[in-house]
């Protein structure tokens, strides 16, 4: 079984004051785009080998695919993983072995900024926050912002590679087609 | 140690605030006969202690210097030429500060220093001037201006600390205007409390909103929003639409890959190829796929024979370093088989 290279966050010590490192930075490199095209497309062939070629398979792959682009630095890219690594385990018989996390505070985002009285919109907000992001359902505040928006930015990069890519794909295709039709 | 509170109403007249410039030089000397052997820091330790809320200094000095600019420089002209020039001198010294904020919280402090301070025909100010360039080290001379204002206020600024920072001078002013009480504690910043708890806060409140700075650069149209309210649900529309973004978009994907034509797909790795070799410089990208194509893949190219075309894909790939070997990462289990015959398949070809 291949571990998942985790490489501790920057971010990691509970004291650190400030965010140093925007995190949209490293998601909007080239690097990163071209690094995410080939899983994605190695992926793809997979699927299309495996005849597996349904949108919900190929949502996943992408998703897998974002999430081992972000080498493992980021919470949610971590739990994407483990959950597809946890669904296989099952799908091949064997046992969920998943770290347990302990659930710190139920009510963990509070507002900070604001109304005493409209905090629990703010709250109730970051509590939806939460849950979009995968993994990321129980995490105070802080986390919680900078998981989201590791992942927007992700988000970002990973609907533009798509794009693109099925725009070449399909172009391809295409004229593929038509090429393979003549000869 | 002098009398308490009297010199206030005495002279004030020109705002509050000069009632409180003379308190400090009671206070001051106080301070000065305890501290003289520990700090011999100069007047920059004054300021330190908001560096220690993680203030930068220029933060702190703006704040100190709303309210009442005349006070603040006033009372530090000696330590500093201006008070403008606080920001350039003051360096961040935790500790000798911290030390220093416990013991001046234990004096009180009475606005005493009256005859020598309130008699002179000047105004305070120039005894001021007077007083502390006795010695350099009286470090807190900014301390301890808000100090009498600061017990009776503290509950409210524990309320208020919620308020975010636009407040903390209004609430500073507003309690100025009360009447003075004789216990000092250290100022952190106007109108805040100071014990560890509430810098905690404070600290992890600044972390918060630098956060969600963050975040509402990166998506659009948050930064002319106000409120957190409605920025948490731009950020989540944003969220949700890019999430159904990428549905639509594996839908496409799906309904194009099973009609790749892997044997025909020299072409499309070409035009794939283009923009990844331009950009990125090694160009190993580009070597694979020419070998590639000079592969037999046409005349294998059929959709029932898969297989060689697999492997010369995969082997495109090869140069990213993927784990093609271990794609039980993206849970394609199956394909561990594949490349590992890829390989032996090649050499037959």
């Amino acid at each position: 079984m291949i571990m998942i290279m985790i490489s501790t966050d920057a971010s990691a010590p509970a004291k650190r004051r400030t965010k140093p490192s925007p995190p949209e930075n490293k998601w909007r490199t080239g690097a990163r785009e071209r690094a995410y095209r080939s899983r994605l497309l190695e992926a793809l062939r997979a699927a299309g080998e495996r005849r597996a070629s349904g949108p919900r398979a190929v949502k996943e792959a992408a998703d897998s695919a974002l999430a081992l682009t972000a080498r493992g630095q980021s919470r949610w890219s971590r739990a994407v993983l483990l959950r597809r690594r946890s669904r296989l385990l099952v799908r091949a018989g064997g046992r969920i072995r998943r770290r347990k996390r302990p659930r710190r505070r139920p009510v963990g985002p509070t507002p900070g900024t604001g109304q005493p009285e409209e905090g629990k919109k703010v709250r109730d907000r970051l509590r939806a926050l939460g849950r979009l992001v995968p993994g990321c359902e129980n995490l105070s505040t802080a986390s919680l912002l900078e998981e989201a928006a590791d992942y927007v930015a992700a988000l970002e990069m990973q609907v533009k590679a798509m794009r693109t890519l099925a725009d070449d794909l399909s172009a391809a295709a295409a004229s593929g087609n038509g090429r393979r039709a003549e000869g | 140690m002098g009398s308490a509170g009297s010199y206030g109403v005495g002279t004030g007249n020109s705002g509050a605030y000069m009632t409180e410039i003379a308190e400090p030089i009671r206070f001051d000397e106080e301070i000065r006969s305890l501290i003289q052997a520990r700090f011999d820091a100069p007047p920059v330790s004054g300021g330190s202690f908001t560096a220690l809320l993680g203030l930068s200094a220029n933060q702190a000095v703006g704040l100190l210097h709303e309210p009442g600019a005349g006070e603040v420089s006033a009372s530090a002209a000696a330590s500093s030429p201006t008070g403008l020039g606080h920001p350039l001198g003051w360096s961040p010294t935790f500790p000798s500060n911290a030390g220093l904020a416990e013991r001046a919280a234990s004096f009180p402090v009475f606005a005493a220093a009256d005859s020598p301070a309130s008699s002179s025909g000047g105004g305070p100010s120039p005894q001021l001037k007077a007083e502390p360039s006795d010695s350099d080290s009286s470090p807190p001379l900014p301390v301890p201006i808000d100090k009498p204002r600061r017990p009776a206020k503290r509950k409210d600024c524990e309320k208020q600390k919620a308020k975010g920072p636009a407040k903390k001078l209004k609430t500073a002013e507003e309690h100025t205007e009360d009447d003075q009480l004789p216990y000092v504690h250290v100022r952190a910043r106007r109108g805040q409390a100071t014990d560890s708890h509430s810098l905690a806060e404070r600290a992890r409140r600044e972390k918060i909103n630098a956060r969600m700075k963050l975040l509402q650069e990166l998506v659009p149209g948050c930064s002319k929003i106000t409120g957190t309210a409605l920025v948490l649900d731009e950020i989540i529309n944003h969220v949700q639409s890019l999430q159904r973004q990428v549905e639509f978009l594996s839908m496409r994907l799906a309904a194009v890959t099973p009609r790749i034509d892997f044997g025909g797909l020299d072409s499309f790795l070409m035009a794939e190829c283009g923009p990844l070799a331009a950009s990125n410089g090694r160009g190993e990208v580009a070597l694979d796929p020419v070998s590639w194509s000079s592969d037999p893949a046409p005349g294998t190219g059929q959709r029932t024979d898969l297989r060689p075309s697999q492997q010369s894909s995969t082997a495109w790939v090869y140069p990213y370093g993927l784990i093609n070997h271990g794609t039980s990462l993206f849970g394609y289990g199956a394909a561990n088989s594949v490349p590992l015959n890829s390989n032996q398949s090649k050499t037959d070809l």
